[in-house]
């Protein structure tokens, strides 16, 4: 686990490339990661097109047509020098109902038997979180998450379920993610939120981004009935500090 | 209102556009035409703008009619065309009138046909595009591949005189391409040999295929020290290499970020390609620098722009 002292610029084929910050899931690592992006699109840099950030790596979509490879990777590397978690916007703060246990959360009891603690302590340790979103991606609007305590590090499911449905709130080694379409998985699956995280049928249909902070408010399954009902009909909106809208 | 009907829709039938941009950091993907160039000259051919929407259609056609007089185009996989029951020539503008029935048959070489309307397909933009990502439930006509009884609407037409793809440009779509391969951004996670076997080939493709990636089954490629990275971002034509040692080539409706090794990148003018490769053809790689990527695309660029005639 390394933060690299030179930035490696990694070819994707002829319209892309990475840029890798480290080999490491740290915030500092991360944070470079979206201030670099963040500059790449407020300088509006010549001949770049789509970026798409991860934990530790930057990939940078450009058209050889208009900037060279030589000539991209100078910018990039002249912007890395900027590029410190100041030059960043005011952060966002999501707060997601979550029901906890039950048939919603269906392995926080085999997760707390692992864990070797109580399902309710496992679940109020779980909701009592600053989680952290790295980066968006996978499928649509599922966010990559840390900010557990250390007692809640649990290695990952050995058999892979088939089917999570979306909502799933879910750990496995130190992150937390939530399932945003149904899909395999192999994260335990604590609770669910009712807040779809990718509605196709909304305007902006993803709900989080890179660099938010997401909160956990544990409800009961009678509140997670009426939000999921408010959800449906389109008039439920979770509660959001900081910036109303995303900045990308 | 001027519409295409659907009259029965084949298995994976979509409306394509060029894609839908801008959205891969928050995990959707560009989606559009799994063969680029095909779909490109198809809109040319009817004198369509190259991002306008039309109908990708997946190993076997669709047969549908039209309500009004206008011109359209079928390239890509080889259907067979017909019109009315009567054989019409691919790769060319084709003048259709109200009530005619079009057909596309089973794929004789090829996957993937494109079938362009002068005026292009007007369904709903969702952002910004046209484009269907089925996976996603989004774009196209309710998110999903056409179906029988389908009515789209078409733009306004302008007067163009019907033409062809020169008969030398367009592709045969058998033997064994050869695909050029940058390679990165994890080569360095495969042995001298991995590498070596990956472009010594040849790799055919599996039948799991789909819109999302290319299965392909061929020479181990042997890593150095396991198959897992940290979760980073996948370009389209990305290589990835699992505990297997068999690639799976991201595509169109590919995963934005994967946590596999990748040994390399198809370059942009050559994915089109594989999506042609049927279920049991094999493929080849070859080893490009990124110089050469670029004069190639550029090379590829000049073609596309004279194969009309």
């Amino acid at each position: 686990m390394t933060t690299w002292p030179e930035p490696r610029f990694l070819p994707c084929g002829d319209r892309a490339l990475s840029v890798e910050l480290g080999d490491e899931i740290t915030r500092d690592v991360n944070a470079r990661v979206l201030a670099l992006e963040y500059l790449i699109h407020q300088k509006g840099l010549a001949g770049v097109g789509e970026t798409l950030p991860s934990y530790r790596a930057l990939l940078v979509y450009y058209d050889p047509l208009a900037i060279g490879y030589e000539a991209l990777t100078a910018s990039l590397r002249d912007l890395l020098a900027e590029a410190s978690p100041e030059v960043l916007p005011p952060v966002r703060t999501v707060e997601l109902p979550c029901c906890y246990g039950g048939e919603l959360g269906f392995e926080l009891e085999a997760a707390a038997q692992k864990l070797e603690l109580a399902p309710d302590e496992l679940a109020r340790l779980h909701a009592g979180a600053d989680y952290y979103v790295y980066f968006v991606g996978f499928t649509p609007g599922l966010p990559y998450m840390t900010g557990m305590p250390d007692r809640l590090t649990i290695p990952r499911l050995t058999n892979p379920r088939v089917k999570t449905p979306p909502g799933s709130v879910s750990i496995g080694g130190v992150q937390c993610c939530i399932y945003s379409v149904e899909s395999p998985g192999g994260f335990w699956v604590l609770g669910r939120t009712p807040v779809r995280l990718y509605d196709p049928t909304a305007p902006d249909p993803i709900l989080l981004r890179a660099g938010d902070h997401v909160r956990f408010r544990a409800i009961d399954r009678a509140e997670y009935d009426a939000i999921a009902a408010e959800v449906e009909a389109g008039r439920y909106r979770p509660r959001i500090d900081g910036p109303a809208r995303p900045v990308s | 209102m001027s519409e295409l009907i659907v009259q029965d829709a084949g298995p994976l039938t979509t409306i394509q556009d060029l894609g839908r941009a801008g959205h891969l950091r928050v995990g959707i993907p560009a989606s559009g035409p799994m063969d680029r160039e095909a779909f490109v000259l198809a809109n040319r051919l009817v004198g369509n703008p190259d991002p306008a929407a039309g109908i990708e259609c997946t190993l076997i056609g669709p047969r549908v009619t039209f309500t009004d007089e206008r011109l359209v185009a079928v390239t890509g996989a080889d259907m067979a065309p017909t019109v009315n029951g009567s054989a019409v020539p691919a790769w060319q503008g084709l003048r259709v009138h109200a009530g005619d029935v079009l057909r596309l048959g089973p794929a004789r070489r090829g996957v993937r046909a494109y079938l362009a309307v002068a005026g292009g397909l007007e369904t709903p933009l969702v952002l910004g595009s046209r484009a269907t990502y089925v996976r996603g439930r989004l774009g196209g006509l309710e998110g999903r591949a056409l179906r029988k009884g389908d009515r789209l609407p078409l733009g306004r037409v302008t007067a163009v005189r019907p033409r062809r793809v020169h008969p030398d440009r367009v592709p045969a779509y058998g033997g064994e391409p050869e695909l050029a391969v940058v390679l990165g951004p994890q080569d360095d996670r495969f042995t001298p040999e991995g590498i070596a076997a990956l472009f010594e080939g040849p790799y055919e493709m599996l039948p799991q295929s789909d819109r999302m990636g290319a299965r392909l089954k061929g020479p181990w490629i042997e890593h150095t020290r396991g198959h897992d990275i940290i979760s980073d971002g996948v370009a389209l034509g990305g290589i990835q290499v699992i505990g297997d040692g068999q690639p799976i080539v991201l595509l169109a409706d590919r995963q934005s970020t994967g946590g596999y090794t990748k040994i390399g990148t198809i370059c942009s003018f050559d994915v089109g390609r594989i999506a042609q490769v049927k279920p049991g053809g094999r493929l080849r790689f070859r080893r490009v620098t990124v110089a050469e990527a670029h004069a190639m695309l550029r090379q590829s660029l000049r073609a596309l722009d004279g194969a009309i005639e």
